[in-house]
């Protein structure tokens, strides 16, 4: 092999794409689209955070003015993001999309009109909608609520929560017992984790690791997604120009390869490099923010240097390592419709870490951990989390490493071989037969 | 004088069919050797497997006086039948790869390439991708791309097709100066008349088969011994009946005459003058369109 062929081919491959339109306009249109698609939403969510005003008509004259107190007291809590909240576990944004403005009203004489008129003023659009307590809601019976549409989830739920926390303390009261004492003595219990290594044990926030694993575990699985397609484009398109016809002349099929595939490989880094860096300059204010406001005794020690390290070189390795399988796919069909059948098979190695993820980060020490995360394609997909669990014995990470390098070897030489006897196949699907036949050509 | 490249009883099948068998050649150096022979006789399997891009069944393939070996391709230039050039790539762009993958370093090639550019009437095309070029335009491109780095054997397959007169003429100016440099080129094409007036050397393949090969002028000689050029009226088809006639083609009262081989010309002219009015007889050079078509019809 003539490195200088490598590359001249790699060199082609990496300038023709970064200079196409096409290349610029995906990587700039796709964090915008995401952007939109993400922000956007929770903009407009936050937008229609209205406060809704809400008329109460209490006839036990014991939980309205506890309802108006305990709103209040919430709006006051609200920006600092109150612990109450957060233990209420993951649907704790739902009581900041809801807010509300209560106004007391005393029952009038006549219920009826009183009604009648409530039920104008929000068909007016005074108010939003008004809700009767009545005098046997401490045995259970149900308020009422009224309003033009009761399909706003949030506000409910906030409002249900907050009559249930009142109803209930005056329960406990009636029964002589006092609310308090109960929330003292009900309190959750909060887990402290603290990791065990050979530096010590420290306190220390599971998550940060925990996403960054999951972050590149998604961030591979995108790009292999996007340019496994290319990849197999690539090889498809070359071999049915006959330009091929003069290029292996010169070159090799194994120095066309993996001239193609180191190219490719970098345009796909390069495209992944603006959107992090973009990421990066992005939310830069807001990491920084975040850090100053950690609670003290909680670091950041799970990304060492040595970490990234490995997360970097197993991102690439297994970027080339699903590369060389769409590259023996493209190598092996004629047309992009035949391929695109076989790369649906290929997706089978890309979903089935998505499979058994859980398990791994439940036990990552597991023998089916251990097994599958030296698995060549499953490498650079499992290795990550485990690395970020536990570090795992040097020996593994070794062998993980050479059977991915052997793997991503030996694909090249074999995809440069279906190649070099793919291009000389006119119009002809080949059997699996043939392929290992191809294989065995000179 | 060693030839520059040399196929010995090579042989290729596609299943039961054989596209080339036991075709043997040698294209002398400095000289334009012709590949002739009628569409699916196996000139291009011939030439893919001279450029190691289909094995063959068996026989031996040298070059530059040895047995191929990989390195040696660089040396060669080639223009595939199926033209092809990649289509989103500039023309500067591509003329560079072409020559990059043959070794040479961009900075020294720019100049040469301009240079050629310019003398196939290019220059203004060559920032625009080949896609937009009209197919002339691009077997120009191509051309350039085949020899930009000075290989010392050309091997072009069917160079002519697709060409206009004016620039056929510019690729036969090309090959002629090709030559005098000492250097070789190798052509196949199915255009007797191109290959009459450029080639020193020919093979002439049907199906499969080398029929005849050799120096141009040593096969007219030998095969165009018995040619003549008959100027008659009358009933210039019964000529064809006449004992000693090979082949009688007659066109606008001009009749090209190929005799056995072992006939006397003055005893077919005694006989022609029975029931013709000669007004002229004349030995002459056979043109390469007679010996093919005798060539083949012998090997049928």
């Amino acid at each position: 092999m003539r490195p200088e062929n490598v590359m001249v081919v790699m060199k082609r491959e990496y300038l023709q794409r970064v200079k196409t339109k096409g290349f610029w306009i995906g990587t700039l249109l796709l964090p915008l689209i995401v952007l939109t698609l993400t922000v956007l939403p929770s903009l407009l969510i936050a937008k229609s955070r209205t406060t809704q005003s809400i008329v109460v008509v209490d006839e036990t004259g014991r939980v309205g003015s506890a309802l108006v107190a305990r709103a209040h007291a919430r709006d006051r809590e609200a920006p600092k993001g109150g612990r109450e909240r957060s233990e209420r576990g993951l649907m704790q944004d739902e009581s900041q999309m809801a807010r509300f403005e209560i106004a007391l009203e005393p029952p009038a004489a006549d219920r009826k009109a009183q009604r009648a008129e409530l039920d104008r003023r929000v068909l007016e659009k005074e108010i939003g909608a008004w809700i009767w307590i009545g005098p046997e809601v401490f045995a259970g019976k149900p308020v009422e609520y009224h309003a033009r549409s009761v399909s706003n989830v949030f506000t409910q739920e906030a409002l249900r929560d907050d009559l249930t926390s009142v109803v209930r303390r005056e329960r406990l009261a009636q029964a002589g017992i006092d609310p308090e004492r109960v929330d003292a003595l009900t309190k959750p219990v909060r887990l402290e984790t603290q990791r065990v290594s050979e530096k010590g044990s420290r306190a220390e926030g599971g998550a940060v690791g925990m996403f960054f694993a999951l972050g590149l575990f998604m961030m591979l699985y995108m790009s292999m997604l996007i340019w496994g397609q290319q990849v197999m484009q690539g090889v498809l398109e070359e071999k049915g120009s006959r330009v091929i016809e003069v290029v292996i002349s010169a070159v090799t099929s194994f120095e066309l390869m993996m001239g193609k595939l180191v190219g490719i490989c970098l345009v796909g880094l390069t495209q992944l490099g603006i959107w992090l860096g973009t990421v990066a300059v992005l939310t830069a204010p807001g990491i920084v923010a975040s850090l100053a406001l950690m609670p003290p005794g909680t670091s950041l020690p799970t990304l060492t240097p040595g970490i990234l390290i490995h997360f970097i070189l197993l991102f690439i390795l297994g970027f080339m390592a699903f590369a060389t399988l769409y590259a023996a796919i493209g190598a092996s069909f004629n047309n992009l419709q035949e391929a695109q059948q076989a790369a649906s098979v290929a997706a089978v190695f890309i979903v089935t870490p998505v499979m058994v993820m859980w398990p791994i980060i439940n036990d990552s020490t597991s023998r089916m951990a251990t097994v599958l995360s030296l698995i060549p394609l499953f490498t650079p997909l499992l290795m990550p989390l485990r690395i970020v669990i536990e570090m795992p014995p040097g020996w593994q990470l070794a062998l993980a490493y050479a059977l991915t390098i052997s793997f991503v070897i030996g694909m090249v030489w074999f995809c440069s071989k279906i190649y070099r006897v793919g291009i000389l196949m006119y119009g002809k699907k080949p059997t699996f037969k043939e392929i290992w036949k191809w294989t065995r050509y000179a | 004088m060693t030839p520059i490249l040399e196929l010995r009883n090579v042989r290729k099948a596609y299943g039961d069919f054989v596209a080339v068998d036991d075709v043997s050649m040698a294209v002398p150096p400095g000289s334009i050797y012709g590949l002739l022979g009628p569409n699916g006789a196996g000139k291009t399997t011939t030439i893919r497997m001279i450029m190691n891009i289909v094995p063959q069944d068996s026989g031996e393939i040298g070059v530059f006086g040895h047995p191929r070996a990989a390195a040696d391709l660089q040396r060669i230039g080639y223009l595939p039948e199926e033209r092809g050039l990649y289509r989103k790539m500039t023309v500067l762009d591509q003329l560079v790869f072409l020559a990059e993958i043959h070794g040479l370093k961009k900075a020294k090639i720019l100049p040469d390439i301009e240079r050629w550019l310019e003398r196939v009437d290019l220059t203004h095309w060559a920032r625009k991708k080949v896609e937009e070029l009209s197919k002339g335009m691009q077997q120009k491109v191509q051309l350039i791309g085949t020899v930009l780095h000075q290989p010392d054997l050309l091997i072009l397959d069917e160079p002519f097709s697709g060409l206009d007169p004016l620039n056929q003429e510019l690729f036969r100016e090309l090959l002629g100066e090709y030559r005098q440099q000492g250097k070789s080129v190798l052509l196949s094409t199915h255009g007797m008349e191109l290959a009459e007036r450029m080639c020193d050397h020919i093979c002439l393949i049907s199906r499969g088969r080398a029929v005849l090969d050799g120096n141009l002028k040593e096969i007219k000689r030998r095969v165009g011994g018995n040619s003549y050029r008959v100027v008659a009226d009358g009933d210039l088809n019964r000529l064809q009946e006449l004992p000693e006639v090979e082949q009688a083609a007659v066109n606008n009262g001009v009749v090209k005459l190929l005799l056995r081989p072992d006939a006397s010309g003055p005893q077919a002219l005694r006989r022609m003058v029975e029931f013709l009015e000669v007004h002229e007889f004349r030995s002459e050079e056979p043109e390469l369109e007679q010996i093919f078509l005798k060539a083949v019809r012998d090997a049928a």
